[in-house]
C-alpha cells in the first residue's frame, strides 16, 4: 500500500510539473499576447496623427548590465540601461557634454566656488507616483556617503573611509524645490560631474522597500519605466507618459544581450533587433552596403589600454621593463585589427578632449631598444606574466581577445612569455580591480567631458584602492597625485590645462599603461529607426528616436 | 578416453594462453577489418592523420603562430592553401601541427578512462558484492550527467588549460569502460578455465589480471576506439567554450571559435578546422564500427 501511495505522489508531481511548465508558457503567449493589445490601443490613441505598427525597439548588445542602481556600477552596459530611468539634476546637451538643465531648473554658485544652489522643477513625480522634492535629492546624495560601493561617488568627490563625503561637506533642501551644496574645496569639473548617469536620482520610497534588491527594482524619473529584468537574456523597459522632458515616441525598449558579435549582427541583418553596438570590425563594411541598416558613429571620447599592475611583485614593478613593453608592441600594427575604428593612443585620455598633451611622443616600435632596457631590467633572459583579458568585444576594444594573442605573439619577440587569462566582463572587472593580473585591458568612455574623469579616475593614487579600483595599474605617483588634486580645485580653465598637460607627461614618463587605441565605436542601427544621435559618452536616453 | 579427454581439455583451455589460435584470432579479425569498406575508410583516415602529425614541421608551409597581421582574412591561395585566419596566421599550417594535439587529446583522455575505467570495472566485477554495489553506483551517479556538462563542470573545478580539459573529457569516459568490462568480466569469470586456475590455487590477482582481463580484451578495443572519436569531440567542444587549449596552441575546436566572429565574411577561418575535426572523429567512428564487428564471435564464417 505504502508502495502505491508513493508511486501516486509521484506521478501526481510529475504531472504537476508538466502543468505548471505548460501553463509558464501559455502565461507566456498570453501576456504577450496582451501586451501587443496594450500596445495596439495606446497605438490606436495616438496614431491619429502618425503610423500605427509596433513600436518597440529591441536594443542589442554583448553583455548583460550589472545592477541598474546606477550609483554603484561603472560599466557602460548598466549605464546604457540606467540612462533611460533615471535624470540627473542637470544633464548633457544631446551631441555633446555641455549641461543644460534637467531635474533642476537653474543654478548659482558662489564668488568662491563653494556654494552651489540650485532650483528643482516642481512637476516631476518618480514612477512609483511619489513627488520629487529636494529632500530627495539630500537623501540621495547621502546614501551615496554610506560606503565604498558607491564606486563613482568616491572617484569623482574624492570620498574615503575617513572622509564619506569627500569634497562635499553638506547637502541641504533650503526650500522644498531648492538645494544648497557645500564644498570643502573648490571643484571645477562639479557641474559637469553632476551631469553623470550615476548620479540620477531614484526614489527613496522604492529603495527602503526594496533594501538589497534595490539594484534590480529601479525607479526613477526618466522617460522610461523599468519592467522587467531576465538575467543575462534581457531588460524591458516602458514608456513614461508623465515625462516631465520630451516624451518617448517607442512605446518598449528592450535590451537584449547576445554576447557574440556576429550572431548579434546576423539578428540585425534578419530583422529581429532593431539597433545594436559591438560590431566586428570587418562586418562593418557589410552593414554600409546593406540597404535596410545605417551605421552610426559615436564621437570618440574614449581609450583603450592595456595596464600595468605596478603594485604586484614582480617585473612590472620596474619602470624599466613597462617601458620596454611599451617600445615592444608594433601598435600600427595591432590597430589593424580595429579595422579603421580606431586611432592609435599615446595620452591616457582622448584628443578630443581639451587640456591633451599633443607634444607627448609615443614610445614608438623599436624590438632592439625595449631587449636593451630588458637587459638593464635584469630581464634579458625572459620572464612570463599574465594578460587578463575579458571575452566579450567593448566599444573601445572589439576584439580583446585577437588583440591578447597579437601581444602575446609580439612580446615573444623580447622574451616575455605571455599567458592570456581570458574573463567573462564582470568576472574581469572584479579580477582586475582586487589587482589578480599582472597586465590586463581595460578601456574607459568618459563620462563629464572632464579631462579629470580620466587622469583622476584611471591614476590617482586615491584610486587604486584594491577591490573598487579604477586605477587598476596601481599605479601611485604622489608628485601626479598633487598635479591633479590642484587641477581640481583650480577653477581658472588655462591653469587647469598646464596641470593636465604636465599630468600626461609624467604619466609617460612613467608607462602605468600601454594606450591602445581611441576609437569611433560603429553602432549598426535600421534604417527606420529615426533621430539615433550617439553621445560621446557612450550612451543615450532613447526619448527622442522615432521609429518609422 | 585418456585423447578425448585431453581434447576436451585443450577445448576449455583459456584462450589468451592459446598462442597460437589467439594470433589467427587476431589476424583474421585484422583482415576482416580490412576487408570492410568503411572500416578501411577509417584506418585511411587515422593513418593519414598519424603521418601527418608525426611529419608535421615537412608538411606545413607556415609556422603554426607566426602572425601577420597585415595578411588577416585572406582566402585561400597558393600562398596560404586554406587561407588565414584572424591574426594572419596560415590556417594550412595550423590545422597540420593541430593534428598533434588531437592525436594527443585522444590518446591521453582515452587512456585515462580506460586505465580507470577498466580497473574499476574488473574489481566491481570479479569481486561482486558491496565491492559491486559501490563501485556501480558511482557510476550510475556520473552516468546521469550529461558528459559535456559534467566535463565544463570539472574544468571549472579544476581550471582552464587543455590538460584540465584532457583530464576531465578522461574522466567522463570512465563509466562506459567500466560498465563494458565489468559485464564483460562478469561473464569470463564464470568459464571453465578460470574455475580450473582457481583449483589449482592461483591468487585472486593473478586470476583478474593474466586470465580474465586478456579475455575482455576486444570490447575494450572496440570502446577505446570509438570513444577516441566523442573525447576529440568533447575535447574540441570544451576549447570552442575556451575552457581547453588556451592560445596560441592550433586546437581545432579553438580555431574554430576564434574564426566565428568572421563566418560571414571569411568562412574558410571556421570550414577548414570544422572539416578537420569531423573527418577524424569520422574515421574513428568508422573503425571502431568496423573493429566491433571484426572482433565479435558471433559474425565468425
Amino acid at each position: 500500500m505504502k508502495k502505491k501511495a508513493l508511486w501516486m505522489l509521484l506521478t501526481v508531481f510529475t504531472l504537476m510539473v508538466l502543468v505548471v511548465a505548460g501553463c509558464s508558457n501559455n502565461d507566456e503567449a498570453n501576456s504577450e499576447g496582451e501586451d501587443s493589445n496594450s500596445q495596439d490601443t495606446t497605438d490606436s490613441e495616438s496614431a491619429e496623427e502618425g503610423s500605427g505598427g509596433s513600436s518597440t525597439f529591441v536594443f542589442g548588445r554583448g553583455a548583460d548590465s550589472e545592477q541598474l542602481d546606477p550609483s554603484k556600477v561603472t560599466d557602460g552596459e548598466s549605464i546604457y540601461v540606467t540612462n533611460q530611468i533615471y535624470d540627473t539634476l542637470v544633464r548633457y546637451e544631446q551631441e555633446g557634454t555641455e549641461v543644460v538643465p534637467a531635474l533642476a531648473t537653474e543654478w548659482e554658485t558662489s564668488d568662491d566656488g563653494l556654494e552651489w544652489t540650485f532650483q528643482l522643477r516642481d512637476d516631476v513625480t518618480f514612477h512609483d507616483g511619489t513627488d520629487f522634492t529636494a529632500e530627495d535629492v539630500v537623501f540621495n546624495f547621502e546614501r551615496w556617503t554610506e560606503g565604498a560601493e558607491y564606486v563613482y561617488y568616491g572617484y569623482m568627490f574624492g570620498a574615503s573611509e575617513e572622509n564619506p563625503g569627500g569634497i562635499i561637506e553638506k547637502v541641504e533642501a533650503t526650500g522644498d524645490y531648492e538645494v544648497t551644496f557645500t564644498l570643502s574645496e573648490p571643484n571645477a569639473p562639479f557641474l559637469n560631474t553632476l551631469a553623470m548617469p550615476p548620479f540620477g536620482i531614484a526614489s527613496p520610497d522604492a529603495i527602503e522597500e526594496h533594501g538589497e534588491d534595490y539594484f534590480k527594482n529601479p525607479v526613477g524619473t526618466g522617460p522610461f519605466i523599468f519592467e522587467e529584468w531576465k538575467q543575462d537574456d534581457s531588460i524591458t523597459l516602458s514608456k513614461n507618459e508623465d515625462y516631465f522632458g520630451e516624451t518617448a515616441k517607442v512605446d518598449t525598449v528592450i535590451f537584449r544581450v547576445i554576447p557574440d558579435n556576429g550572431a548579434r549582427f546576423m539578428e540585425l541583418q534578419s530583422g529581429s533587433i532593431d539597433a545594436m553596438n559591438g560590431m566586428n570590425p570587418q562586418d562593418i563594411q557589410q552593414a554600409e552596403d546593406d540597404e535596410a541598416l545605417q551605421i552610426i558613429r559615436r564621437p570618440s571620447m574614449n581609450v583603450s589600454y592595456m595596464a600595468m599592475n605596478t603594485d604586484k611583485e614582480g617585473p612590472l614593478k620596474d619602470k624599466k621593463v613597462r617601458q620596454a613593453i611599451n617600445l615592444a608592441i608594433d601598435k600600427e600594427k595591432l590597430l589593424s585589427l580595429f579595422e579603421g575604428i580606431g586611432k592609435p593612443a599615446k595620452n591616457p585620455m582622448p584628443p578630443s578632449l581639451w587640456g591633451y598633451n599633443d607634444n607627448v611622443e609615443d614610445y614608438g616600435y623599436d624590438v632592439e631598444e625595449a631587449k636593451s632596457l630588458l637587459a638593464e631590467a635584469g630581464y634579458g633572459d625572459g620572464m612570463s606574466i599574465t594578460l587578463y583579458t575579458m571575452s566579450n568585444p567593448r566599444p573601445y576594444l572589439p576584439q580583446p581577445k585577437f588583440a591578447a594573442q597579437a601581444i602575446q605573439e609580439m612580446l615573444k619577440e623580447v622574451n616575455i612569455e605571455v599567458e592570456i587569462v581570458e574573463n567573462e566582463w564582470d568576472s574581469h572587472l572584479s579580477a582586475t580591480e582586487n589587482g589578480d593580473h599582472d597586465m590586463a585591458f581595460l578601456g574607459w568612455t568618459g563620462d563629464n567631458g572632464d579631462p579629470d574623469n580620466f587622469l583622476y579616475v584611471l591614476l590617482d593614487k586615491d584610486n587604486a584602492k584594491k577591490g573598487s579600483a579604477g586605477n587598476i595599474a596601481f599605479y601611485k605617483n604622489d608628485e601626479l597625485h598633487d598635479i591633479l588634486k590642484q587641477a581640481q580645485t583650480e577653477l581658472d580653465q588655462e591653469k587647469r590645462v598646464g596641470l593636465y598637460e604636465e599630468a600626461q607627461e609624467i604619466i609617460h614618463e612613467d608607462a602605468p599603461w600601454f594606450p591602445i587605441a581611441h576609437t569611433t565605436p560603429p553602432l549598426a542601427v535600421k534604417k527606420e529607426v529615426q533621430n539615433y544621435i550617439p553621445h560621446p559618452t557612450g550612451s543615450e536616453p532613447f526619448n527622442y528616436l522615432e521609429l518609422n | 578416453m585418456k585423447t578425448l579427454a585431453a581434447e576436451a581439455k585443450a577445448d576449455q583451455m583459456d584462450p589468451a594462453l592459446k598462442s597460437k589460435k589467439n594470433s589467427s584470432l587476431w589476424l583474421d579479425s585484422l583482415s576482416r577489418v580490412i576487408k570492410s569498406k568503411t572500416s578501411l575508410i577509417g584506418l585511411v583516415i587515422i593513418t593519414l592523420l598519424i603521418v601527418v602529425a608525426i611529419f608535421a614541421p615537412q608538411i606545413a608551409t607556415h609556422s603554426p603562430t607566426d602572425q601577420s597581421i597585415i595578411d588577416r582574412y585572406q582566402s585561400p591561395s597558393s600562398e596560404h592553401l586554406l587561407g588565414t585566419d584572424e591574426l594572419g596566421r596560415d590556417i594550412f599550417s595550423r590545422i597540420v601541427y593541430g593534428s598533434r594535439i588531437t592525436i594527443q587529446i585522444g590518446v591521453i583522455t582515452v587512456g585515462i578512462s580506460m586505465i580507470v575505467g577498466v580497473f574499476l570495472g574488473a574489481v566491481a566485477g570479479f569481486f561482486g558484492r558491496w565491492v559491486d554495489q559501490i563501485i556501480m553506483r558511482l557510476i550510475d551517479i556520473m552516468m546521469a550527467f550529461p558528459s559535456i556538462l559534467l566535463a565544463i563542470a570539472l574544468v571549472a573545478v579544476l581550471g582552464k588549460s587543455l590538460t584540465n580539459a584532457m583530464i576531465a573529457v578522461g574522466i567522463v569516459g570512465v563509466p562506459h569502460f567500466a560498465r563494458i568490462v565489468r559485464s564483460t568480466v562478469l561473464s569470463v569469470k564464470e568459464t571453465e578455465y578460470i574455475e580450473a586456475s582457481r583449483v589449482i590455487g592461483a591468487k585472486n590477482g593473478r586470476i583478474l589480471f593474466s586470465h580474465v582481463l586478456p579475455n575482455c580484451l576486444a570490447p575494450i578495443i572496440v570502446q577505446a576506439t570509438l570513444t577516441i572519436g566523442t573525447a576529440i569531440l568533447d575535447a574540441a567542444g570544451l576549447s570552442f567554450l575556451g575552457l581547453g587549449a588556451q592560445p596560441p596552441l592550433p586546437e581545432w575546436g579553438a580555431m574554430l571559435s576564434d574564426g566565428r566572429s568572421a563566418l560571414q565574411t571569411a568562412p574558410w577561418v571556421v570550414m577548414f578546422p570544422g572539416f578537420a575535426i569531423l573527418l577524424v572523429v569520422l574515421g574513428f567512428n568508422l573503425l571502431g564500427d568496423g573493429l566491433r564487428d571484426a572482433l565479435d564471435p558471433r559474425l565468425k564464417q
